[in-house]
């Protein structure tokens, strides 16, 4: 786990098969996030899960993100940014 | 314990601060933050009131108010620990007095945006009167109202809006007092606009918090929240994350509210969300002004 920001961008272009639609950047202030769930919960395309302790969310599919703004609008200690990709 | 909790509890005070560049630069929101103030916030993990403070700053940023022509007003209380992390002018006043400062910071300076924020108990037990009055008089404020139905930071004590039956510690068998419904308390007071919504709507809180600002007149917006630590524990209501989810379960828009027949509207008990109140009042500040100017030019 980093110390202060972990950030995760697509590590690739989404293949050809993937669907259209605005894709998003996820990037998580580790030490802002106090573990809620909210997010890990509610992100409706299933991009964030918590880590191996369970105590914590990380971006695990970023190729899925499509740019909802759900997560970043409800983190209650604003822990998370979404950017929108091009 | 994790790696994660003993990288941040080894952190020294310059590190725990706003980051300089990287990930804070891409959040507008992010950027209204006091940027000499330690993170994460002192609310429990989940609270619901982080959410409206990021509504309020998207809602000030969407108006393109400048930082200085804002003033927030709090008193004491979970919700009232919200202007500590915003970078406005801010004023933390004793408990329950929230309106009764802003009314004389908007009195002095009627050209500033003045914001109250407060919780239930402190706007309308503690300040219950301090509400009815400045709704009265139609003060150019707008009055923040966090209603997370107890008293969260003393203990779970039960407060004007905890509905009738929930348990709180000072009421371990349940409620026996029907709760005050905000709006309809600041409807039949005057205030020029009343909206209300939930924190999982958080969006149309930006929305109702934009408008509210920019009304001129006493307006008045509840953000319904949730408190899981002490409410939620002892009603057995979940997690954070299923007390927000039970918020977008039991709220209902005001547009299907209206379209329902008075059967099921008496029936109805979820939460109504949306703008009750939008009307035009002649505004306080500018009567006084008015008062000055006909007084000093020797009318009488």
């Amino acid at each position: 786990m980093p110390n202060v920001v972990q950030q995760t961008q697509p590590a690739a272009p989404p293949p050809a098969t993937a669907k259209k639609g605005p894709r998003g950047a996820v990037t998580i202030h580790a030490t802002w996030c106090k573990g809620c769930r909210i997010c890990v919960e509610f992100c409706p395309p299933k991009v964030l899960a918590m880590d191996e302790s369970e105590n914590y969310p990380h971006v695990a599919f970023p190729e899925k993100c499509t740019a909802c703004h759900f997560c970043d609008t409800h983190c209650p200690d604003l822990a998370i940014v979404v950017r929108k990709l091009e | 314990m994790s790696q994660h909790i003993l990288d941040a509890a080894a952190l020294n005070q310059d590190e725990a601060l706003i980051p300089k560049s990287g990930w804070f630069e891409q959040s507008e929101t992010l950027q209204k933050l006091r940027k000499n103030k330690k993170f994460p916030t002192i609310w429990c993990p989940g609270c619901g009131i982080g959410v409206v403070m990021g509504a309020l700053i998207r809602a000030i940023d969407h108006l393109g108010l400048k930082n200085d022509d804002v003033a927030l007003v709090a008193g004491i209380g979970c919700t009232a620990r919200m202007p500590v992390y915003m970078d406005f002018n801010t004023l933390h006043t004793t408990h329950g007095r929230a309106l009764a400062f802003a009314t004389g910071l908007k009195i002095a300076r009627p050209d500033m945006k003045v914001i109250a924020i407060m919780g239930d108990g402190d706007a309308l037990a503690i300040g219950g009167n301090h509400f009815i009055h400045a709704a009265r008089r139609n003060l150019g404020i707008t009055a923040l109202v966090v209603n997370n139905s107890i008293y969260g930071m003393t203990g779970g004590q039960y407060s004007p809006t905890t509905p009738l039956g929930k348990r709180a510690t000072t009421a371990p068998y349940g409620n026996v007092e029907p709760p005050f419904p905000v709006c309809d308390l600041a409807i039949a007071a005057g205030a020029t606009y009343v909206a209300r919504s939930t924190v999982y709507h958080a969006l149309e809180l930006d929305k109702f918090l934009a408008e509210a600002i920019a009304k001129d007149g006493f307006s008045l917006v509840e953000a319904v929240s949730y408190c899981h630590t002490t409410y939620g524990r002892l009603n057995k209501l979940g997690t954070a994350a299923d007390m927000m989810r039970a918020l977008k379960d039991n709220s209902i828009s005001r547009t299907a509210f209206d379209a329902m027949s008075p059967e099921q509207k008496a029936d109805n008990t979820k939460i109504v969300r949306g703008k009750f109140v939008d009307i035009d009042r002649p505004q306080y500040t500018a009567i006084y002004a008015n008062l000055i100017t006909r007084v000093q030019g020797g009318e009488k």
